[in-house]
């Protein structure tokens, strides 16, 4: 209950106060949201197979934002930013497509 | 959870690339941590010592996972939020620059009015100063010579319309992609409406305009960008080219030229509208004057002072 408490927080705490990022890390939200929505899918399907762990969530979270948009940094240094932002996308969201068919299985037993 | 082995036999490798990818979808972290803590507790439990308390761990998990979760939340809504405001902010600027050019398009009309009725203040001050005397009569008479060879006044007569235009986009070119526009061969070009104008000239005609912009003896027309400026006047499809003259002799002789017939092969098979017609009426208006910037006037051999190089008229 908490932790969903947590995620509605955040999510009036952005919209009310529009805090503002720094020009140089806008690039980089989408693809750290994409990273953070495996992480949190992540977390839920190992809590329903019953395997979850609080420590392996924290750092799976800030591992998968801050690797995600650090590649993409990389590839906007390298110029292949276009492709390895897509890159990101197409592997985290076969893995959040996988998650949810897990969560789905378990919900609906289906 | 399903793990299938990696890579194994002979599978390429992009498909157990693929395979890996869609089969380990959870973290495999996850199911180390599971199985240490049973290893930990099946330990403790051999050993007979009690277990650190679960509650006070599973407390601060929870705050733990609740503070990732808000950052989530977070980092979602300021992404929501920065992508509705640019959408927002490239309309509004859009907005912005719409209006601005609407604005200096209705003050230019403006001046151009303005300039043009002091103008014609001017252009009668003088004509009835210079009609008082002989002298006046002729400097007019020559006067009204140079400014009809100059366009400076506007005119009218019978004379030929010609009309080119743009292909029609094609019924079947994507609306959605953006491409409303005729392919590139059906565009006319700024060379076709010179080749027009100038075989009217050619032709004998005494005035040409395009789409109501005179052409004076200085006069340009070019691309800049897809649109054709004719004096630095944008004129867009359809254009039509009017040329004050003797009707029949314009039309028998705009039709004997070859270059024309070479246009209505072109236009022909691009699809571009090339019509001409023979009108009783037309009306010309008049050039802009071109300014003297650099050309000042010979001064007089008697002591009258020069007029200042930039006196119109």
């Amino acid at each position: 209950m908490i932790p969903i408490l947590g995620l509605a927080a955040g999510v009036i705490l952005g919209l009310v106060f529009h805090p503002t990022v720094p020009l140089l890390l806008q690039p980089y939200l989408p693809i750290a949201v994409v990273a953070a929505l495996d992480a949190v899918f992540g977390g839920a399907r190992a809590r329903l197979d019953g395997l979850f762990d609080a420590k392996v969530f924290v750092i799976s979270f800030v591992s998968n934002v801050v690797v995600a948009a650090l590649i993409v940094f990389l590839g906007d240094q390298l110029g292949v930013g276009a492709q390895l932002s897509t890159a990101v996308v197409v592997v985290l969201g076969i893995r959040i497509f996988g998650n949810a068919a897990a969560i789905r299985r378990h919900l609906f037993r289906a | 959870m399903t793990l299938t082995p990696r890579g194994g036999g002979p599978r390429s490798m992009g498909s157990s690339l693929l395979d890996h990818v869609l089969a380990e979808t959870l973290d495999p972290a996850y199911q180390q941590a599971a199985d240490a803590r049973a290893a930990r507790e099946r330990a403790a439990a051999e050993a007979g010592q009690p277990l650190p308390d679960p509650r006070r761990r599973r407390w601060r998990g929870q705050l733990l996972v609740a503070l990732v979760l808000a950052i989530a939340g977070l980092l979602a809504a300021i992404t929501y939020d920065q992508a509705s405001a640019g959408a927002k902010g490239r309309q509004a600027v859009r907005e912005a620059l719409v209006g601005d050019i609407d604005h200096e398009t209705s003050t230019a009309d403006d001046l151009s009015g303005q300039l043009a009725a002091l103008r014609t203040r001017v252009d009668r001050t003088r004509d009835e100063a210079l009609r008082a005397s002989a002298v006046g009569q002729l400097a007019l008479d020559r006067l009204a010579a140079a400014e009809g060879a100059a366009a400076a006044v506007g005119v009218t007569g019978p004379g030929l319309k010609v009309t080119l235009a743009d292909a029609q986009a094609n019924a079947d070119s994507d609306p959605v992609g953006g491409s409303t526009a005729p392919s590139s061969g059906g565009v006319v070009r700024d060379s076709d409406v010179q080749l027009v104008v100038n075989a009217l000239w050619a032709a004998g005609a005494e005035a040409v305009s395009v789409d109501g912009q005179r052409l004076g003896p200085t006069s340009t027309i070019r691309t800049a960008g897809e649109a054709i400026l004719v004096d630095f006047w944008p004129v867009s499809s359809p254009y039509e080219v009017s040329a004050v003259g003797d009707p029949d002799t314009l039309s028998q002789k705009f039709l004997a030229d070859p270059q024309v017939d070479a246009l209505a092969v072109v236009s022909q098979s691009y699809g571009l509208r090339f019509e001409f017609a023979k009108e009783d009426h037309l009306s010309l208006p008049a050039a802009t004057p071109s300014e003297l910037h650099f050309a000042v006037p010979v001064p007089p051999a008697a002591g009258t002072p020069a007029p200042s190089p930039r006196s119109g008229g």
